[in-house]
């Protein structure tokens, strides 16, 4: 099943160089990793129809291009006759059978693996990329093309050794990596567009064939899937384990073979990036090229386990990390360098702190591996370029100011914001038309051996979707441009372009004015006056929007209109001014090319707002009279109305005549009250009781949610309380930008003095337990909130909407949390309070583990927010890990859990708290089956982090004893009754709320 | 009066002018007052004329001695001038523009001195000629136009600006206008106050001229600038005008503020003890700093006619303590932060605001609304009662207008107002510091509750009292509609409404002699019956409910005096006897709520035997007694009649325009027009 929904992926949706995980399909994820690390288990089975069918494939695809092994592999496998069957360009086959290899037989194995079925594509684990790396042996980019190749005998080797782990087999399997990377780097790059573009094109037909396969092989699949859902962790963990244990191994080995370390392939790649410094340099070392040849002969059978691991559907961006961290090996990290290539840039995305810091503070080696990857993704999108760029700065913060300036971090940013990563192809401001005629071009340019290739190729171009050539051609130019310098100057050349000196200008002076006025606000001593003071900073800003920039916190792609400035709001910090925003944006296609909307003038907003709007539902309400009189009363609103239309026509003129006119009535008294009271005394006068007004008047003011008092010293406390529905309907009402269709509301926190890199791998962390938990289907709830650091002492935060404080809570109703749940959400027993309550619970016991893992402190009720459906959401990790606040040692509790907590959850006996228990028992089980996952996101920040969390050297020890791997079920129950009971009877709680309430009057 | 000082000044100045030697450009002026074309012998003469510097005293004095006779003589020779005047704008060389326009200026205003009593038409003929009058100040007025064609030399087209606005006074009169209305120069206007360094400079006469332009025979003809000033949408323009205003009310604030310091120390303390508010007005007197109608007057233009000058209204900034001087032009660094910004950001120079934790956040309603505090202080003067009543105007229109009541009542922007108050004896200076910060629109109503408290004299000043309680109206409507229940201490607006209704019964027989008073008490209990018939919908507690019946109940004498009075009235025959029932009917809520009450409230009293009951107690009594109490709906409480300029307020802004534009011809001195100041500004330009 696995298989199907992989090679369905490309057909769907052709532009993602996805690994099948990071699309949709749970289960082949789950799946998969079973039937990899547990051969024995049920699932094996289908581990090894997947294998097999891997195997075939990149067998059929590698055997051209290397043209060496797989001759003595066992082709007894159930689709080999079928490969045989069809193959779509067979005479192209021996015509060239060295010099054009890949450009013939990729195609003609492609087909092969599409008659073979789905098996052949799937056994890439990850969509298209694995598709054009099949081919790939031309690809220096390194889209795993190598892999496939190599991929064959590992997987040929594992049906062979019947799925015994081999460490030298993983050793093996690197090394056939650097070899293949060495192999493709010689050959030119045009050659390798080709062959993608074949291979996509021919993957779109085969895909139709697979489809009946897949479809059967899902359903066996699923079968696999039903028996063990539960089991892959561990294995999962065992897993890693060995293969730490080969990569010492591997170490070891790699001594016999020093050369590489030279490996040509990461060398030729970064000359490419380099080249604008640089210059180009085509010819790949050839010196590199023949150690790595004749490594290749030796054990090959036994190495490919690692890369079977590789290959893997179960290899996901984690993994990669995880290996690029650990192994020392240069073939192991450049493969991984070029595989990032192959995962979803969201992927990738999720461990980008990971990479940087390791691009920063590692060795030349790690740095080498990630950088093509990294100045990939910065051409591609302006706001990666930034996010590396805050982000590399942030970490290259903490090293000594001298290595810093010339540091490999400081350097790319200072590249990336030279502004000289310009998208370097073509082909994203041409329209997706002209690509086939560039890769003609390049072909021309290309060596003749491709010729013969490229017709059939070129005919399918054209046929194929014209979305998927122009996505891919993007990826294609970048590896073209930067592999030939000659391909890059032409298309530099090319007057089509625009070339947009500006390109991170905007959105940097955008985020620069934000933290200047942070830093401004700090200086100003009432909040007050900062809210004043912002309020009117913002409107100045206002001025200058909408513009190409965008708030880095939002999912999806747009332009910041406006902001809203009246709403923004000081948030309360003792010395800083963090303060909270709200922007208006307007979403579209792509924030780098599509137009940024017009300006509306602010003064518009009268003309794109009816007077219906402001009515607010005064006509529909249970005014207490009778409807005939409330049209009655409101008949004359219109003429109001028109009036104010009056107004808006350009004609003064007319306004003049029609005030003449209207004043030409004798009467100057009030038409309507003199024709209301003429009126009154003609009809039958209508009655009401006073009782009744009184009543409408406090049922009216009981049954508007509860707001909070306005509070100068607590500003935040109002604007945060209101329902954000609420809030977005008001501003949009209020904006000249509302009317539109794209319009958003955004909001965001602005922090100036803050170091918000510990927040970031809190939230980092929080994000992957949260993640585990889904997957673990443990309900526990927790809300990881986005974090951007943009430098070491500022960044942004993505609010938590409808969550106030705690300590709001307490100060503005003055009552005991309970009483407060029960005004908010009804009485004991009322649904709406127990799911509050059970909301509650489930968060509580969330942030109960996680403030224990990651011994969070500083847990005062300001830190603690509430939010409108009962959960509680912790905030501010200033204090985690190793740190703490420097305090009399308060807090020594594992985790925040006063008796108002207990009470809100039923008691102490209640079986609400019991369920609080259970889940913090399940919660920790889970968490300690992924705790790989959690350990390693710390344990790579940790790496040339001079942060207070990493403080001492018992960090990452003491964090995986958290986790308490040895105990078993039953006492890790014990061990949460007594984290449970020693929190709740712990006076230092109480302590530290006092404290707080006497140092900074946090009740 | 204003004439004689003029003269007397004109004189002054010849004399002192009265050298040995004659300049060049004098003998040259000469010339042309002789009868024959001074061209006739020096074919350069106008050449050479515009070069030299210009004397605009001994020029104008010349115009002036000029006698009836003589002018029809040396007409020709006039119109030659002004004819070359016109052409030497059009020359590249910048002092012969500037010379001419300096002696356009001058005659401009000596003809116009001149013939201060005969009608336009004399001037235009003698400037001009009638045949060629029309052709000509086109090409004057064209000429503008072209200048400010490529870089703009904006101070050209301000100086002519002030060269127009000269030429203001008797304004409806004035032919002159009549060719700057036709030929606009809407656009140099505009352009003057979208530029921050012109703004700076003459911001304040771009604003005044526009004020007076607009106002031009507005009732008597379709005013093209009427029309063009309704729908200006740039925001650098209009936000330009705001700021201009914003200036002069805010040097305005400043200087009553430094006076009143000044006052303050020692005959201010002692008089405190000993006040009359008699002597009060004296000292006010002495407080009293020139109001300038002028720049309210285009405020209320722009508010009136223009709806996207609202927005400026709101446009927030900090405090401006600096006098208007005319800042140095601070050469504009490109500093647009965001690459792709139209160049609108000019709110302020630089983009980044003066840091200064002791600048208050403020904005032009804040400060319109301190201006107003002062200027209602007192009304004695007219001038002052003239600015008054702008400023009421002024707050009927913004009271009127959806988009200013939404951020009026906006919750989000709290301002602190530190309204001006007139100190009495029965009340202390309000520490200033204390006032909380809260929406506008409790800043509006206290100044309307602090001008109804304070002004119940004996000259009474119904006009102001009307729009007051209008405003109040307004604003209530807006909340009842929008449901929007403003936190306000209602109960100071209550006793403030009795209060005004006591008192136009204790002075009923001298008021009604020039007023009528039924209108005022009608409406004023009309918001009584707001409060009692809507007040669900906008009261901020359940107890403001309580206090309103408390209120009316613990004033009912006041409401049974006030209704054996118009009940007297309407019975009677007379001119007030329709609308003195109109108020009988609109008691009647109020009535039924003190019939209800005190009978309840003195049983509570003799059953407890309490001889006196606390507010608490009375509360309680209202509270219990609700439902046995049944009011009556009036209809059309929540309309009102949206303010409209004619023809209610045409004599007024009639007699206020004349004023303004004879103030401000006595203003504009031409040492702003020293040749000095404008070379430099061309050499700014170029």
């Amino acid at each position: 099943m696995a298989d199907a929904e992989v090679s369905l992926s490309p057909a769907l949706r052709p532009l993602q160089l996805s690994p099948s995980h990071s699309s949709p399909p749970p289960p082949p994820a789950s799946s998969s990793p079973t039937t990899f690390s547990c051969p024995s288990s049920p699932s094996s089975a289908s581990s090894s129809s997947s294998s097999s069918s891997s195997s075939s494939c990149s067998e059929s695809s590698s055997d051209c291009p290397n043209h060496h092994h797989h001759h003595h592999h066992h082709h007894h496998h159930q689709p080999r006759p079928q490969l045989q069957l069809p193959p779509p360009s067979p005479g192209e086959q021996p015509s060239s059978p060295s010099a054009s290899p890949r450009s013939s037989s990729p195609s003609g194995s492609i087909g092969s693996t599409g008659s073979l079925g789905s098996s052949s594509c799937a056994s890439e684990g990850f969509g298209s990329s694995g598709v054009s790396s099949s081919g790939g042996g031309g690809e220096p980019r390194g889209q795993s093309p190598p892999l496939d190749v190599i991929s064959e005998d590992a997987m040929e080797m594992d049906l062979t050794v019947d799925q015994v782990i081999d460490p030298e087999v993983a050793l093996k399997a690197c090394q056939e990596v650097l070899l293949q990377v060495q192999l493709q780097s010689r050959d030119g790059p045009e050659q390798q567009l080709q062959q993608q573009q074949q291979r996509q094109q021919q993957q779109q037909q085969v895909q139709q064939q697979q489809q009946q396969q897949q479809q059967v092989q899902q359903q066996q699949q699923q079968q696999h899937l039903q028996q063990q859902p539960q089991q892959q962790p561990q294995q999962q963990q065992q897993l890693t384990e060995q293969t730490q244990s080969e990569q010492t191994q591997s170490e070891q080995t790699q001594r016999c073979s020093p050369q590489w370390i030279v490996s040509p392939d990461t060398s030729s790649i970064k000359e490419e990036d380099e080249e604008e410094e640089e210059g180009p340099e085509q010819t790949p070392p050839q010196a590199a090229r023949l150690p790595s040849s004749s490594s290749r002969g030796s054990s090959s059978s036994k190495q490919s386990w690692l890369l079977r691991l590789f290959e893997s559907k179960l290899f996901d961006v984690s993994m990669a990390i995880s290996y690029l961290y650990k192994s020392k090996e240069p073939g192991v990290q450049a493969y991984i360098g070029n595989r990032l290539f192959s995962f979803s840039d969201g992927d990738v995305d999720v461990y980008l702190p990971q990479l940087l810091n390791m691009y920063v503070h590692m060795d030349t080696e790690v740095g080498d591996a990630i950088r093509p990857y990294l100045i990939h993704r910065c051409r591609c999108s302006i706001t990666f370029s930034l996010l590396t760029a805050w982000l590399l700065g942030a970490y290259s913060s903490d090293m000594h100011i001298s290595t810093q300036r010339h540091s490999r971090g400081t350097r790319l940013r200072r590249l990336i914001l030279s502004d000289e990563l310009k998208p370097s192809d073509t082909h994203v401001s041409d329209s997706p038309a002209p690509s086939p005629s560039d890769r003609r071009r390049h072909r021309r340019h290309n060596s003749s051996s491709v010729e013969d290739a490229s017709v059939p190729g070129e005919a399918e171009v054209v046929a194929s979707p014209s979305r998927r050539t122009h996505q891919r051609s993007k990826s294609d130019a970048t590896t073209m441009s930067s592999v030939s310098g000659a391909g890059l100057r032409r298309s530099g050349s090319n007057p089509k372009i625009h070339e947009e000196p500006e390109r991170l200008r905007p959105q940097r002076e955008f985020v620069k004015s934000l933290l200047c006025i942070g830093k401004r606000l700090a200086t100003l001593p009432t909040k007050e006056q900062k809210t004043q003071r912002l309020i009117s900073e913002l409107s100045l800003l206002n001025h200058k929007l909408p513009s190409r920039v965008w708030l880095p916190t939002a999912e999806r792609q747009h332009h910041v209109c406006r902001i809203p400035h009246t709403q923004a709001v000081v948030l309360n910090s003792k010395d800083k001014a963090p303060y909270i925003i709200y922007v208006e944006v307007l979403e579209c296609e792509s924030f780098e090319t599509s137009p940024i909307p017009l300006r509306i003038p602010e003064t518009r907003i009268r003309s794109a707002r009816s007077a219906e709007n402001l009515d607010c539902g005064g006509g529909g309400s249970t005014n207490g009279m009778t409807s005939e009189h409330r049209a009655g009363s409101f008949s004359t609103v219109p003429n109001y109305d028109n009036d104010d239309e009056a107004w808006a026509t350009d004609d003064i003129g007319q306004l003049q005549v029609e005030a003449e006119a209207q004043t030409s009535s004798s009467d100057n008294i009030s038409q309507f009250s003199v024709d209301s009271i003429t009126s009154l005394e003609s009809k039958e006068p209508v009655f009401i009781a006073a009782g009744d007004i009184r009543r409408r008047l406090s049922e009216n003011l009981a049954h508007t949610p509860t707001a909070f008092r306005r509070d100068p010293e607590d500003p935040s406390a109002v604007a945060l309380k209101e329902p954000w529905e609420e809030k977005v309907r008001r501003i949009r009402e209020a904006s000249p930008y509302g009317h539109m269709t794209s319009w958003r509301l955004l909001s965001v926190i602005v922090k100036c003095g803050d170091d918000l890199r510990q927040e970031l791998l809190a939230y980092q962390v929080l994000r992957q337990l949260q993640l585990i938990w889904q997957q673990e289907r443990v309900p526990l709830w927790i809300k990881p909130y986005k974090i951007l650091v943009m430098s070491s002492d500022s960044g942004m935060i993505e609010p938590v909407l409808n969550a106030v404080s705690l300590h709001q809570v307490r100060k503005q109703s003055q009552m005991s949390l309970l009483d407060y749940f029960l005004q908010e959400h009804g009485s004991f027993t009322t649904e709406e309070f127990l799911t509050a309550q059970r909301k509650f619970v489930q968060s509580c016991a969330g942030y109960s583990l996680i403030c224990y893992l990651l011994q969070v402190k500083d847990r005062h009720n300001g830190n603690i927010l509430l939010d409108s459906e009962g959960h509680i959401i912790h905030i501010d990790f200033g204090f985690i890990l190793s740190s703490s606040p420097r305090n009399l040692g308060f807090e020594t509790s594992a985790f925040k859990l006063t008796s108002e907590f207990v009470d809100v959850m039923g008691g102490l006996d209640g079986d609400m708290f019991i369920y609080y228990k259970m889940l913090m028992l399940q919660g920790l089980i889970a968490a300690r089956k992924h705790m790989e996952k959690v350990l390693q996101i710390v344990e790579i920040m940790q790496q040339g982090s001079h942060l207070p969390c990493f403080h001492g050297s018992s960090t990452i020890r003491g964090l995986k004893e958290r986790f308490h791997m040895s105990l078993t079920e039953e006492q890790l129950q014990l061990l949460v009754e007594q984290l449970v009971d020693g929190s709740m009877r712990s006076i230092t709680t109480k302590l530290y709320d006092s404290f707080q309430y006497v140092t900074n009057g946090i009740m | 009066m204003s004439q004689v000082e003029k003269k007397a000044g004109l004189l002054r100045r010849t004399s002192s002018s009265k050298k040995p030697l004659k300049e060049k450009v004098v003998l040259m002026y000469d010339e042309i007052f002789a009868k024959e074309d001074p061209a006739k012998n020096n074919p350069r003469f106008w050449d050479e004329l515009f070069l030299m510097k210009v004397n605009l005293e001994y020029l104008e004095s010349k115009l002036e001695s000029v006698d009836g006779e003589e002018v029809q003589r040396i007409q020709d020779n006039i119109n030659s001038l002004f004819h070359h005047c016109v052409q030497a704008l059009a020359e590249e060389h910048q002092i012969k523009v500037v010379n001419a326009l300096q002696t356009l200026c001058a005659l401009f205003r000596g003809v116009h001195q001149k013939n201060k009593s005969a009608s336009g038409f004399d001037i235009i003929n003698m400037l001009m000629g009638f045949d060629k009058a029309e052709q000509r100040m086109k090409v004057c007025v064209e000429e503008r136009k072209e200048c400010r064609e490529p870089q703009e030399p904006l101070s050209q087209t301000a100086a002519y600006v002030k060269m127009c606005s000269q030429v203001t006074d008797n304004i409806s009169q004035n032919t002159i206008l009549e060719y700057v209305m036709i030929n606009s120069i809407f656009e140099a206007i505009l352009q003057i106050l979208s530029d921050v360094a012109s703004r700076g400079q003459h911001g304040y006469d771009a604003v005044v001229l526009l004020a007076l332009l607009v106002n031009y025979r507005k009732y008597e003809s379709v005013n093209p600038y009427i029309v063009k000033l309704s729908i200006v949408d740039d925001e650098p323009t209009l936000d330009g005008m705001g700021m201009v205003v914003h200036q002069a009310l805010t040097e305005y604030n400043r200087q009553y503020k430094d006076k009143e310091e000044e006052n303050q120390g020692g005959f201010f303390s002692t008089l405190t003890s000993m006040v009359g508010s008699m002597f009060i007005a004296d000292a006010d007197e002495k407080l009293s700093v020139q109001t300038n109608e002028a720049i309210l007057l285009a405020l209320y233009e722009a508010v009136h006619l223009n709806r996207n000058f609202i927005t400026v209204l709101a446009q927030s900034h900090p405090e401006i303590d600096i006098p208007i001087t005319p800042t140095t032009p601070t050469p504009m660094t490109p500093t647009a932060p965001l690459g792709t910004t139209p160049p609108s950001l000019d709110m302020m120079n630089n983009p980044e605001l003066p840091l200064d934790p002791n600048l208050q956040t403020s904005n032009l309603l804040i400060t319109f609304l301190k201006y107003a505090s002062i200027v209602m202080q007192d009304t004695k003067d007219e001038h002052r009662l003239n600015s008054a009543r702008l400023c009421l105007i002024i707050l009927t229109c913004i009271a009127e207008d959806q988009y200013a009541d939404a951020f009026l009542h906006d919750d989000n922007m709290n301002f602190r107002v530190n309204l001006h108050r007139m100190p009495m004896r029965h009340r202390k200076k309000t520490v200033d510091k204390n006032i909380p910060s809260r929406p506008l629109v409790c800043a509006v109503l206290d100044l309307m509750v602090e001008f109804i408290v304070t002004h119940m004299m004996k000259d009474f000043p119904m006009d102001l009292y009307l729009r007051c309680v209008q405003i109040i109206h307004k604003l209530l409507c807006y909340q009842k509609k929008c449901r929007i229940r403003l936190h306000y201490t209602w109960r100071e607006l209550w006793s403030a409404l009795i209060n005004l209704l006591k008192f136009l019964l204790s002075n009923e027989t001298t008021l009604l002699a020039k007023h009528n008073i039924f209108h005022l008490a009608l409406l004023v209990v009309n918001l009584f019956n707001m409060f009692i018939t809507y007040g669900d919908t906008f009261l901020p507690t359940s107890n403001s409910y309580d206090e309103l019946y408390y209120e009316i109940v613990r004033m009912h004498q006041v409401f049974d005096n006030l209704y054996c009075m118009v009940l007297r009235v309407s019975t009677n025959t007379g001119q007030w006897k329709e609308a003195a029932s109109k108020v009988t009917h609109a008691l009647i809520n109020v009535r039924a709520i003190v019939n209800h009450f005190n009978p309840k409230i003195e049983s509570y009293a003799a059953v407890n035997h309490i001889s006196q009951l606390s507010e608490e107690q009375v509360l309680e009594v209202v509270r219990s007694n609700y439902d046995t109490l049944t009011l009556k709906l009036q209809d059309g409480l929540d309309q009102f009649e949206r303010y409209s300029e004619q023809p209610k307020e045409a004599a007024f802004f009639k007699e206020l325009v004349r004023s303004i534009s004879l103030n401000v011809r006595k203003n504009v001195s031409l040492n702003t027009m020293s040749q000095d100041v404008l070379l430099k500004e061309f050499s700014t330009i170029s």
